[in-house]
């Protein structure tokens, strides 16, 4: 089983390489994108779960 | 810059009509873009389909089908069967049935669904190229 961490980067992974093939029309667009859409994707979720700290469950 | 070669629509491409592109891009994960000649992209799309669906299987996900009383599961339900011939062939074998209890069944649910909206993506896509509005 991996951790939370690895599956959530490997999710954040295909779809910033999804994005960058569907939205750019060459490498030297598709890199930077591709690093916005992976950083996005794993900071925003990491500050999301921030956020929801204090919110106890239930 | 294109792709390496530039696009180069296969006979079969130029033949078939819009739908039946995109109902071919919908079945199969990068064929409309193949049949369009934009063969690195097809490739590339087909493979991130194929692993994140298979991550998805892997880890217990289910293959959400509409429930009644449910508004939630039809939007799940068109994004699961949005992967195409995957999603037919899985339930074809029994897989993808979701194990509610497994540690990584909402991890797998995650993958299914983001692999068909990814193909329901490429639909619009193979459109978009087909009618002209994209050039790459």
């Amino acid at each position: 089983m991996l951790d939370h961490l690895t599956l959530m980067s490997l999710d954040a992974l295909l779809i910033a390489v999804f994005f960058s093939f569907l939205w750019k029309r060459d490498r030297h667009e598709r890199w930077p994108y591709f690093w916005k859409v992976f950083a996005a994707l794993l900071l925003g979720a990491v500050a999301l779960g921030w956020l929801m700290y204090p919110f106890p469950r239930g | 810059m294109p792709e390496a070669g530039g696009p180069r629509e296969t006979r079969l491409g130029r033949r078939l009509p819009l739908p039946v592109l995109m109902l071919l891009a919908w079945l199969v994960p990068g064929l409309g873009h193949l049949l369009l000649g934009r063969r690195l992209r097809a490739a590339i799309f087909c493979a991130v389909i194929v692993v994140a669906f298979a991550v998805g299987l892997t880890f217990d996900g289910e293959l959400i089908l509409p429930h009644a009383g449910d508004p939630l599961s039809y939007l799940a339900a068109i994004a699961s069967i949005g992967n195409g011939v995957l999603f037919f062939v899985a339930r074809h074998f029994g897989l993808g049935q979701g194990v509610v209890t497994a540690a990584g069944y909402e991890y797998g649910n995650t993958f299914l669904l983001t692999a068909g909206m990814m193909n329901l993506l490429l639909i619009l896509d193979t459109h978009d190229i087909g009618v002209g509005k994209k050039d790459w």
